[in-house]
């Protein structure tokens, strides 16, 4: 059942849109996706891309294995792992909620308005994510009171506020703006 | 599973999922990390040289600009590499979750690639703030993942050519609404047709031939498919300018630890102009070189070594010598920079007064007894250069304990690791 709904899926879509001639192009291997169309010369590059690449993480592997400790392999195993986990399974689902919740709430909202706030937010969160590790790593008390010695947490707070007023200011501009009606419909539709 | 991955792909379309804005971010993200590796590799060979090599030591800010520009790259790779993932993510839920052994392989590289970029950026920034939470050493790991990352990065820009070709150009912007995973991207575009009609999710259904999963799934799509799309023009003009002003944020508010203009904005960079014992910030202090009874004591002499012959210098015999005065910058491997005014004897004068061969190298070596860089090199380009000095004053003043008093070095265009404070001896390499 579920293999049928899928070929009418494909079948329609493919009827729709006509791209199925660059399939290959996305997460597709290299050698055996790759269609006709595909000349041989784009297909060398790749294989010596494909191939250089490989040498070079392989002399980074022995580098690795060269420089540090056996025992300290594990951890660094660990971070990156630690890291897809932290990004795949907890920062973008969130993100994800985040910009659900958004436009749910801001149903009644511009378009333009809900891009500037979404803008707003993503920018303070990347700011915060460089600032947020200073305000921690000053607790363990520096080596020395050159190291970190701002006050991060003011810094930040003042960051924040000044990101505030400018994301309100330029949705009430574009508010404004629309209202007016100058002819220009920043809201556009799916193009399609 | 099918059915879930499916569904975890249409509810994440985006009108800013698309390989064109892959690619627009993508290269972006692939010069940061190539600045980076470039500059990460210059500034290791600078500590660790190879025997044959020699070293530019003009202009004389030159490691405050590579390495300056190290850490501003590595910081615009938050922004950036965040940007590329929010991008791709749609990719994670491809089904099946393997189509072959090439497809293992791929999907592989570029989990490697996104958890050692994510490691690498990370461990590179808390290293600016001395905070090392993890459990194996910073340098040597930071320095094997900047290779092991040119190599992903070059096999990814092996696979990924055919699309990064295609969409290099705005002209093929036309077609750049396609999803991210080629092979289903089809179901993209029926998603997208049936999603625009508001509120047709029956139609939707009936498409698809089958109900929508029941229970808590089902309710959570239904939530999600209920929500407004967003408008694709806009989505895409709005997500460019937000990762451009992040990127922007993020680096504007800490370069000024290196680049002057923006130091009254430096609002989170590490370290602060002229913030330090005489204007200049301190890395290593004194107590943590354990040195300060040794620094301080009225017996101190610097030996000077060459070809077998020996001279201790006493610091009234230093200063008793020609002075010189240079304006030099110490710039750190940690990204930060201060200009200085410094005075102190011309290590050239030094060697000459010992009748060095002009081809011969220096080893440098400090009070300090432990750390990786009491004993340090520097080629004979640095040793000839007029404005390589044994320094004895720092912004005219007596040079501070923290700045390695008694005397210093201080060389054009060396990592602040390599100007060894707290000098002890230095000795020409024979070769």
């Amino acid at each position: 059942m579920t293999a049928s709904a899928n070929g009418s899926r494909h079948g329609s879509a493919g009827v729709n849109v006509g791209v199925t001639e660059t399939v290959g192009t996305g997460l597709n291997p290299p050698p055996a996706g790759i269609t006709a169309s595909t000349s041989r010369r784009m297909r060398t590059i790749r294989w010596a891309l494909v191939g250089g690449g490989v040498l070079l993480l392989a002399w980074g592997a022995f580098v690795m294995f060269d420089l540090v400790r056996l025992t300290r392999i594990p951890g660094v195993a660990l971070w990156i792992a630690a890291a897809i986990l932290l990004h795949d399974a907890i920062l973008a689902p969130i993100v994800f909620a985040l910009g659900i919740g958004l436009r749910r709430a801001g149903r009644r909202v511009s378009g333009t308005v809900i891009a500037i706030v979404q803008g707003g937010i993503v920018v303070g969160s990347i700011v915060s994510l460089i600032a947020v590790p200073t305000i921690v790593a000053k607790n363990f008390a520096p080596a020395n009171a050159t190291v970190l010695p701002l006050n991060y947490g003011l810094n930040l707070g003042i960051f924040w506020i000044v990101l505030a007023a400018l994301t309100v200011g330029l949705s009430a501009w574009a508010v404004m703006r629309e209202r007016r009606g100058s002819g220009v419909r920043l809201q556009d539709d799916s193009e399609r | 599973m099918r059915r879930l991955m499916y569904e975890a792909q249409r509810a994440l379309a985006s009108p800013v999922r698309n390989p064109r804005m892959a690619t627009v971010i993508g290269r972006l993200l692939g010069a940061a990390f190539l600045i980076c590796f470039g500059t990460g590799l210059y500034s290791h060979f600078l500590q660790e040289p190879l025997d044959w090599m020699r070293f530019a030591t003009r202009p004389e800010f030159l490691y405050q600009v590579t390495q300056g520009t190290h850490i501003i790259a590595g910081i615009a790779c938050f922004p950036l590499l965040l940007a590329k993932l929010h991008i791709v993510f749609p990719g994670l839920f491809a089904y099946p979750p393997v189509r072959g052994f090439w497809n293992f392989l791929e999907r592989a590289s570029i989990a490697l690639f996104v958890g050692a970029s994510l490691v690498q950026i990370t461990i590179g920034l808390l290293n600016t703030y001395q905070w090392y939470p993890w459990p194996f050493p910073f340098r040597q790991v930071h320095f094997a993942l900047g290779w092991v990352l040119i190599g992903l990065l070059v096999i990814h820009i092996g696979v990924k050519l055919p699309t990064i070709t295609r969409y290099w150009n705005k002209a093929s912007k036309a077609s750049g609404d396609d999803d991210i995973d080629g092979g289903h991207r089809a179901d993209h575009h029926l998603v997208d047709a049936v999603s625009g009609d508001r509120g047709e999710n029956d139609e939707a259904a009936r498409l698809r031939g089958t109900t929508r999963p029941g229970g808590l799934t089902g309710r959570a799509l239904h939530y999600i498919d209920s929500t407004p799309r967003a408008a694709s023009r806009l989505s895409r003009r709005g997500f460019l300018t937000t990762v451009g002003v992040a990127t922007t944020a993020v680096v504007g508010l800490t370069a000024g630890q290196t680049f002057t203009p923006l130091n009254a904005v430096n609002l989170f960079g590490p370290r602060k102009k002229g913030v330090g014992q005489q204007g200049v910030p301190v890395n290593r202090t004194s107590k943590q070189a354990k040195v300060a009874d040794a620094a301080m004591n009225s017996a101190w002499t610097l030996t000077v070594a060459v070809a077998g012959a020996e001279r201790s210098f006493t610091r009234a015999e230093l200063l008793a010598l020609p002075q010189t005065d240079v304006t030099l910058p110490i710039a750190c491997v940690e990204g930060w920079s201060q200009m200085a005014f410094w005075r102190g004897v011309r290590l050239r004068d030094l060697a000459d007064l010992m009748s060095a061969d002009p081809e011969t190298s220096f080893r440098l070596i400090s009070l300090e007894e432990r750390g990786s860089f009491s004993k340090t090199q520097m080629g004979r380009e640095y040793v000839r250069d007029p404005l390589t000095l044994v320094a004895l004053e720092l912004n005219g003043e007596t040079l501070d304990l923290e700045h390695g008093y008694p005397a210093r070095m201080i060389a054009p265009g060396r990592p602040g690791v390599l100007q060894t404070k707290w000098l002890s001896r230095i000795e020409a390499i024979e070769s």
